[in-house]
């Protein structure tokens, strides 16, 4: 039977496939990759990946591999070699018994897949191998992937053929959003210094959330809001308590009763997942035909 | 501790006749909010449940997902759906009068010993033991199911038992803790941080996940408090 031994992993590493959907009535987000359009193209490489892959984070990730397995893998700009051998990345590799595969961090990216030819030997949970890090849930015993856990595999009934690649990722323009929820209750002369700011991503960033460094402060006067606790989608801008603005990702709570002023638009959020700390990011309010 | 103000907004407001013309909110671009209320009332929350359940029974074309929320729907859509025709849908279903959808009833035992207990009491100018037969007096409805896996909101307590929520947020309190603000009573299924007052522990667990479904309480579902012997 094939397996891979993690002999060294970033603090985010995970499983994860495509989301446990379904399941916000009962209080569970949907969880799944923070960067889809990577996760889809590593199984792509395979042309028939199982569903489950793992997402590591720039620590990146190393293994060492047991019987014959084959492997995709994208998403950001890492670097990865096999027995010390550097390949091109993105790749797709063909790996035997003992290899020892190396993910080392690039000039890019916050995540990237490795998605393989057999499916991992855990039983899913409410109908996913997503591992949901807020709440310890599915994937690898609930928690993230550390030194030494041996993930074997197994043949998967179900083949399921490459999905459709996604468009391009678009560029590097403004990150487009959607007025969100409570943006009403923002004042204009806010609102309008929100399209005009530039944020920037801070060293706070996780599976839940990305906090943004509001330089300029326009959400530090912010008087604060009494909300009835709503619904949240990936991709909400909330601005907490003390003016912080947080985009909540993949593992976002349910709901919640922050104001949230914008949501990034699904064709963007895996851009927006990529981006390193330090980096500047600028938001561009579109009208919903746009984003759809 | 310091006593917050008053927290008008979520005081549940008094029954009305009035049918509810509620707000469709795209939600980013693959979600809709119909929104019944902003603020917390009897009537929105009968009327997102109502919806909830017919919407379940008769789901919309592009509708993958539907998540009822205190005084709101979440429909959660495909890539492909159409919002204009599915507002227009949605419209129509709404204007038709419904009954309360029938729930189902569950009996909770409570430990009433949580740290925040005689301050809650305090506030409501009740002895302790008061304060308990006020709290299990008459059944509530399960509001909603959010925040995290299986946490439950119940309500309404009547005005008398209503206190603002903590101003300090506690750091982790375990599954099974019940706990109580904002004229409702809420029940963790998992460890959660919460702002709310702990008032007391049950062995109720509302959350599975090897189980389907993973939760037992559905919002619309009675449930009827007591104290735990």
């Amino acid at each position: 039977m094939s397996a891979i031994t993690i002999t060294r992993a970033g603090p985010l590493a995970t499983l994860q496939d495509t989301g446990r959907f379904g399941m916000l009535a009962h209080g569970v987000s949907a969880s799944g990759p923070m960067d889809r359009r990577a996760f889809h193209a590593a199984g792509a490489l395979l042309g028939t990946a199982a569903p489950t892959g793992i997402e590591f984070t720039s620590a990146g990730l190393a293994f060492t591999a047991e019987g014959p397995l084959r492997i995709g893998c994208a998403g950001g700009q890492f670097r990865v070699s096999v027995n010390g051998n550097p390949r091109e990345w993105p790749a797709r590799i063909g790996l035997n018994e003992s290899d020892v595969v190396e993910i080392t961090p690039g000039p890019s990216g916050n995540y990237g897949y490795l998605r393989f030819n057999l499916e991992c030997d855990i039983a899913p949970v409410l109908g996913s191998r997503s591992t949901n890090l807020a709440v310890g849930l599915g994937g690898w015993k609930g928690r993230a992937l550390h030194i030494g856990d041996r993930l074997s595999f197994v043949d998967h009934a179900a083949a399921t053929a490459a999905s459709p690649v996604a468009a391009p990722a678009p560029g590097d323009g403004p990150v487009r959003v959607l007025w969100g929820l409570h943006a009403d209750l923002f004042e204009t002369a806010v609102r309008a210094a929100f399209v005009r700011t530039a944020f920037v991503v801070s060293q706070n960033l996780d599976r839940m959330g990305v906090r943004l460094t509001d330089t300029a402060g326009i959400f530090r006067t912010r008087p604060r809001l009494m909300l009835v606790s709503d619904a949240i989608v990936p991709g909400d801008i909330q601005i907490l308590g003390d003016g912080t603005p947080t985009v909540l990702m993949r593992d976002h709570q349910p709901t919640g009763g922050y104001p949230r002023i914008a949501t990034i638009v699904s064709a963007d959020l895996d851009r927006f997942a990529q981006m390193r700390p330090g980096t500047e990011v600028r938001f561009q309010p579109v009208s919903l035909e746009h984003a759809r | 501790m310091a006593h917050g103000p008053a927290v008008t907004s979520l005081s549940p407001q008094t029954e009305r006749n009035d049918p509810l013309i509620p707000t469709l909110l795209p939600l980013g671009d693959r979600a809709m909010l119909v929104r019944f209320s902003t603020g917390l009332s009897d009537t929105a929350n009968r009327a997102a449940i109502g919806l909830a359940r017919q919407l379940e029974t008769d789901c919309p074309d592009g509708v993958e997902e539907i998540a009822p929320g205190l005084v709101s729907v979440l429909l959660r859509l495909s890539e492909t759906a159409d919002f204009g025709r599915l507002r227009g849908e949605l419209m129509l279903r709404i204007g038709v009068e419904s009954p309360d959808p029938p729930g189902a009833e569950h009996d909770i035992a409570i430990r009433f010993d949580g740290p925040d207990l005689d301050e809650v009491a305090e506030r409501t100018r009740l002895a302790r033991q008061d304060f308990i037969g006020h709290h299990n007096s008459r059944p509530l409805r399960v509001l909603a199911t959010g925040f995290a896996p299986g946490f439950v909101y119940c309500g309404f307590h009547p005005q008398a038992l209503i206190v603002p929520r903590r101003e300090a947020v506690r750091p982790m309190v375990p599954a099974g803790t019940v706990l109580f603000a904002a004229g409702q009573t809420a029940i963790a299924a998992t460890p959660v941080r919460t702002g709310w007052h702990v008032i007391g522990q049950t062995a109720f667990q509302n959350f599975d996940p090897a189980a389907q479904p993973p939760t037992r309480l559905r919002a619309g579902d009675t449930v009827r408090f007591m104290e735990a012997v």
